[in-house]
């Protein structure tokens, strides 16, 4: 079966691979740890480089994507505060894109979860594993420096609020956020539209800019994803 | 006269001034793991050596701002100055800005690279050994127990059904006579073909003179198949490690009531160690469990119910797994709901005992629990009259639930 790799038309470090004899198009990355596959995805090979397939129903990151967010705001050499970032599959894609002068600082609180990322982050010098509650930002002040970007997904109420705190201490101004809010987890009775409504204004009281706002249907039942500029 | 902010990084400690200016510092020696250590300490709100040094170094300071209370407090019992939190320090900040060029600067790190790859090491190292401290604590281990111990009876029961199936084409009347899986399994064992079912076998097998005699009756007026000798064997092994399986069901539950003895003894006095395990395996640790309130054990393990009556106004579980305790399922339904929440109210007590302390207080718990169910019982001898639930009336309980969820800010 014979495969084309093609740069996205507008994002750094992502491509599409294509598949010539379906037409399909599948989001991929360049593989940093070549060789290494993180969650059984499928990796190719095209004009002497490795790619890895992104898949959207396992990352919410590349059904946004798929979904036509409007801007992707990790670059070559970005330093990542990743919060949630359970067995790394999101997160391996961003250590990806950022290359090994970039940096993926990955705050997860469950230790079973975590145990798993510490093996993908074994071939991966420029993933850093924390086991942390993103509730408690100083608890990892000391090992956590200025970053570019915030990615956040974790399935706990007062998402908006977890983000505003992190951004405040690490956070550079004029950096991004990306948030994954998940309905179900700030409120089980709402209705999801409201919920995001109410997560936004407090995103907007404390000095984000949303840019832009994709629902993930159909790859994520009830869930919104946001990206963010941090204006303090 | 001097105000300093204290800026603990993974390149050591940093006295800082207001202006942003490090006026001293005290870089950790480069050994990954035991900056790892000196973190881990850090976290946990202990002073160590370098915090010590950096402080004797500044001198005439009236105010040190941290960034972190369990800190402060540790300090404020160590010094003089005035001891303040800031969450986030702008100050602070202003250096996290920088660490990867000090980094550099101080010879920390030769090169970008290098920096990344000390700060991958000191993660790796402290995550590692936090995830060991984890895997440590005994309540994982039961949890997992109990979670075995109900894929167990999962798959007892398909092993049971299968067993009678296949057996049943030879001795069909068998089902209806023993209705104890584990009896007729170890039939299927132990005498295998029909013509077995002498007197003599099934007396050795101790069943009451009756019950062999029908036993041998039925087997001798039998409809079912005749099979050969061959035949039946692989049945007999199946039923045979089926067998094993009930033996590795009951040594599980000793060794859970074993651990629970050491590990959470109040809840295994009040409510015995198979129900307490399973408490546990629900909140994810005994830990969790602690932190729970009463209400929220109440319900635990019904949260498909708590769920739908949060959504749509339906009434509210009374109980989850709590229903397994025996004054609850063995009280008439009207009384259900109100043992299970004192039940549920002397169990929060004994996690947080088991959880934070851990002295032995089972015994007043339980005579106090067993005083309310007690009263309960004298105080709702019949039951409620039943109120039709109204429509109208629906709606407003929803909205006054959420008015309160609100409030609560959730």
């Amino acid at each position: 079966m014979s495969v084309k790799v093609e740069s996205h038309e507008k994002f750094e470090n992502i491509y599409w691979a294509v598949f010539k004899d379906t037409g399909e198009r599948k989001l991929a990355t360049k593989n940093l740890a070549p060789g290494h596959t993180v969650y059984g995805e499928r990796l190719i090979k095209y004009e002497g480089e490795e790619y890895r397939l992104w898949d959207p129903y396992r990352s919410k990151l590349a059904a946004a994507i798929l979904k036509g967010i409007k801007v992707i705001p990790i670059r070559t050499g970005d330093r990542i505060l990743y919060l949630g970032a359970a067995t790394g599959s999101t997160s391996s894609h961003c250590s990806d894109i950022v290359g090994s002068n970039g940096m993926v600082f990955c705050v997860e609180f469950s230790p079973r979860v975590l145990r798993e990322l510490v093996g993908v982050a074994e071939h991966r010098r420029n993933m850093i594993p924390l086991l942390e509650d993103a509730r408690f930002p100083w608890k990892y002040r000391m090992l956590v420096p200025q970053v570019d970007v915030i990615y956040q997904d974790v399935a706990q109420p007062e998402q908006a609020k977890i983000l505003a705190d992190n951004a405040e201490f690490f956070l550079k101004p004029n950096g991004w956020a990306l948030l994954a809010i998940k309905a179900r987890s700030v409120d089980v009775t709402a209705e999801p539209s409201e919920v995001y409504k109410k997560e936004i204004e407090t995103l907007e009281k404390r000095n984000f800019e949303i840019k832009d706002v994709v629902h993930l249907e159909p790859f994520d039942k009830a869930h919104a994803f946001l990206v963010m500029q941090y204006k303090p | 006269m001097k105000k300093i902010h204290l800026v603990e990084t993974i390149l050591g400690i940093m006295a800082v001034d207001d202006q942003g200016n490090v006026i001293e510092k005290e870089l950790f020696e480069k050994n990954s793991e035991e900056v790892a250590e000196k973190i881990y300490k850090l976290q946990q709100g202990e002073i160590i050596p370098e915090l010590q040094q950096i402080a004797q170094k500044v001198k005439n300071v009236e105010e040190i701002v941290v960034e972190d209370e369990s800190l402060a407090k540790a300090l404020r019992e160590m010094y003089q100055a005035k001891i303040t939190v800031e969450k986030p320090s702008p100050i602070a900040q202003q250096i996290r800005a920088q660490i990867p060029d000090l980094a550099q600067k101080y010879n920390y790190a030769k090169s970008l690279q290098e920096y990344i790859q000390l700060t991958h090491q000191i993660a790796t190292y402290l995550t590692r050994r936090k995830i060991r401290t984890a895997a440590e604590k005994r309540d994982q281990l039961i949890a997992q127990a109990i979670e075995t111990i109900d894929d167990i009876d999962k798959t007892l029961n398909l092993f049971a059904s299968r067993i009678r199936e296949w057996y049943g084409l030879h001795f069909p009347e068998l089902n209806k006579l023993i209705d104890e899986h584990r009896t007729y399994i170890r039939l299927v064992k132990e005498l295998g073909l029909r013509k077995n079912y002498t007197r003599e076998n099934l007396q050795k097998t101790g069943f009451p003179p009756e019950r062999v005699k029908e036993l041998e009756e039925s087997a001798k007026t039998s409809m079912g198949a005749n099979i050969a000798e061959e035949d039946i064997e692989p049945l007999q092994k199946f039923a045979s490690i089926t067998l094993k399986l009930y033996q590795l069901r009951k040594e599980l539950e000793e060794y859970i009531d074993e651990s629970m003895k050491e590990t959470a003894p109040n809840i295994r006095g009040l409510v015995g160690s198979l129900l307490g395990a399973r408490l546990i395996s629900l909140a994810g640790s005994l830990e969790e469990l602690a932190r729970m309130p009463a209400s929220t054990i109440q319900v635990l393990g019904a949260e498909k119910a708590l769920f739908r009556a949060l959504r749509t106004g339906a009434r509210p579980p009374k109980h989850g797994v709590l229903f397994q305790y025996p004054a609850i399922h063995g009280s008439p339904r009207w009384q259900r709901g109100k043992i299970a929440r004192a039940v549920a109210g002397k169990l929060a007590i004994a996690a947080r005992i088991d959880a934070f302390s851990g002295e032995y207080m089972a015994d007043e718990l339980k005579a106090e629990l067993e005083k309310r169910i007690e009263e309960i019982k004298k105080k709702y001898p019949k039951p409620p009259k039943r109120k039709k639930p109204e429509k109208v009336k629906k709606i407003k309980i929803r909205k006054k639930k959420k008015e309160k969820r609100k409030k609560k800010g959730k």
